[in-house]
């Protein structure tokens, strides 16, 4: 069928629905086929629904999704510093309801009754499935960071880490820094969602403030951790374009002739790396006085963005499908969670090897499952996995672009990255970060085209 | 409110937009005929590539309908770093000469996005 055909077929047959809805419902689906249900329309849920879709037309596909409409967390910190604004990083479900014959569900998933194969949800519905896709993002905890743990204390410290108003709270909360001010972040410990992003965002605040004219801002960074996925490109950035000054503990980490190429800035940098042997860890915040206390002492913000220790979306912990991590094991070669049979746990909140939390591994794994389950619903053996990720970060200026990229396969039971270089070599060249910058833009949309139309 | 729903029904309630489960696009044919494992290898392309290879108005290079032979030489040169790239090169030492193969013919079988303009 041409694809004007199918148009018109569509259009023919979306009409003819909405006029006998009882016959093109019974037309549409046989007793006998298959039916997929999806609990959130992310990235993971999205893409898998379209995919699944794609490779088993047979195939029913219901998405149950709390949220209108998309709002992608991906390239979302840009949204901060006012490169783009909310429009650009919302997306409409419509292209996968109409051109993919995906359903859609609108409500928030209350409850799963797995031996009857139920999904229910807020409005009382219940829909059953023959497998359940779980891609339902993740949730926050603020348990560790004494002074957080108050609705309050969230509402005027905001992470802005899964998309949504909070990010036009950040951007206010940056324009209100007074001149020459001081903002701290705070990344959250292993394993969290998008590893190179709270770096990047330090970064982009950076950039900034050093736009806006201020000759004497300065970023902090107070991590519980002494190393992050793209640091040694990351830091070699900073060096050249914020005085960054190389920690002495993370000195190891490059070659010494490697650390000789670093300049020794005489005035502290626009932007400071407070790394877990250094002190970094924060103990203590004070909202009202704007303080953060780490173990290497008191800092005064102007500005404090927290990303707090993350967990599996609520759902799933609900559901009983996380352990004590706070995320869910899955096998690694279907993502069939190991502690309910017939549900596949994928994206952010799954516990996937050495593959990061990102929009790429989530959007990877959702194309494996509907090919592992495209399988097992014929009764065929599933398939030898290959995974991809690739998350593109900038250090700060527009143009000035870096990434991770990985290829994964299952090894021992576990998924395993190739033994490649994942980023960017030492001192590449100008055309390389540059055109890494170009890349990065043009995935934001490649990549939302790839889940969404 | 409370009911039991199965995916007919849902769409015969009007929860959803009505589509009938098999669309026959070309997409889906395409794929039909591919080997499974061709399919896996290809798949972790299209998050920049776009879906099948598909990718619309952008900095990437569209890979459905390219020959098997500039797939292969492509791939190759990146993994050998005879080309110079960005990340292809990682990447494609990543993969297995059979894979490479498997994803050439999997896209040289995929038709070329055609921009509307041009349809
Ligand atoms: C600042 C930032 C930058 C990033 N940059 C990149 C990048 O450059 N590259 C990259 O690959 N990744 C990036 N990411 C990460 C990426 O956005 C996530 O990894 C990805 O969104 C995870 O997909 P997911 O499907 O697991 O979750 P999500 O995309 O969060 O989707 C979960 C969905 O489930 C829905 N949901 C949850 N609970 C329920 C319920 N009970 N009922 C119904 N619906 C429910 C939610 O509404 C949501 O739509 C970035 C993230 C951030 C914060």
């Amino acid at each position: 069928m041409s694809t004007m055909n199918r148009r018109n077929f569509l259009k023919f047959t979306t009409a003819a629905a909405a006029a006998t809805p009882f016959l093109a419902g019974k037309s549409a689906f046989a007793a006998d086929e298959k039916h997929i249900v999806v609990i959130g329309g992310g990235v993971g849920g999205a893409t898998f629904a379209k995919y699944m879709r794609l490779y088993a037309p047979e195939v029913k596909v219901t998405v149950i999704e709390r949220k209108k409409e998309y709002q992608r967390p991906y390239g979302s910190s840009e949204i901060i510093v006012g490169n783009v604004d909310m429009n650009d990083i919302t997306i409409s479900y419509d292209a996968l309801q109409k051109k993919h014959g995906v359903n859609f569900v609108f409500d928030t998933v209350t409850g799963v009754d797995f031996d009857k194969r139920e999904v229910s949800t807020e409005n009382g519905t219940k829909i059953t499935y023959d497998r359940l896709v779980v891609a339902p993002g993740i949730s926050f905890d603020y348990s560790g960071i004494a002074g957080m743990d108050t609705e309050a204390a969230q509402q005027a410290i905001v992470h802005g880490w899964d998309a949504g108003d909070q990010l036009l709270t950040l951007q206010k909360q940056l324009e209100a820094v007074p001149v020459d001010g001081t903002v701290v972040v705070v990344p959250p410990p292993n394993p969290y969602r998008c590893p190179p992003g709270p770096y990047e965002r330090a970064g982009l605040i950076t950039q900034w403030l050093i736009n806006r004219g201020d000759k004497n801002a300065k970023v902090i960074i107070l991590d519980p951790k002494n190393g992050f996925t793209t640091d040694v490109t990351m830091l070699q950035a900073w060096n050249r374009l914020y005085g960054f000054n190389l920690p002495k503990a993370f000195e190891k980490n490059y070659k010494p002739e490697q650390v000789a190429t670093f300049t020794k800035h005489e005035t502290p940098g626009k932007i400071q790396w407070v790394m877990a042997e250094e002190g970094g860890r924060v103990v203590k915040v004070d909202v009202a006085a704007k303080t953060v206390e780490a173990e290497a002492g008191v800092f005064k913000a102007d500005m404090i963005n927290i990303i707090p220790p993350l967990k599996a979306g609520k759902i799933a912990l609900d559901l009983g499908l996380a352990d004590k991590s706070g995320w869910c094991p899955v096998d690694q070669k279907t993502f069939e969670s190991t502690l309910h049979p017939l549900v596949h746990v994928i994206g952010d909140a799954c516990i996937a090897g050495e593959m990061p939390k990102s929009g790429y591994s989530a959007n990877s794994q959702a194309k494996v499952v509907a090919l592992q389950i495209k399988a097992l619903l014929a009764g065929q053996p599933t398939i030898e996995p290959v995974l991809q990720n690739t998350c593109y970060a900038l250090a700060g200026q527009s143009d000035y672009g870096m990434f991770v990229a990985d290829v994964f396969r299952l090894k021992d039971g576990k998924l395993k990255r190739a033994d490649q270089p994942r980023y960017l070599p030492f001192n590449a060249s100008t055309a390389q970060y540059r055109l890494s910058a170009v890349y990065l833009h043009a995935w934001m949309d490649s990549f939302t085209q790839d889940i969404f139309s | 409110m409370n009911k039991t729903i199965t995916g007919a029904l849902a769409v015969a309630l009007g929860f959803v937009v009505m589509v009938p489960a098999a669309i026959a696009n070309p997409e889906q044919t395409a794929n039909g005929a591919q080997s499974p494992a061709a399919v896996m290898a290809a798949q972790t392309c299209g998050g920049c590539h776009g879906t099948m290879g598909q990718v619309k108005d952008n900095a990437f290079m569209p890979l459905a309908g390219m020959p098997t032979s500039q797939f292969v030489l492509a791939m190759k040169s990146f993994a050998n770093g005879s080309r110079p790239s960005t990340l292809m090169g990682p990447l494609a030492a990543s993969f297995s000469d059979a894979e490479i193969q498997a994803m050439a013919e999997y896209f040289a079988a995929i038709p070329k996005f055609q921009h509307e303009a041009n349809k």
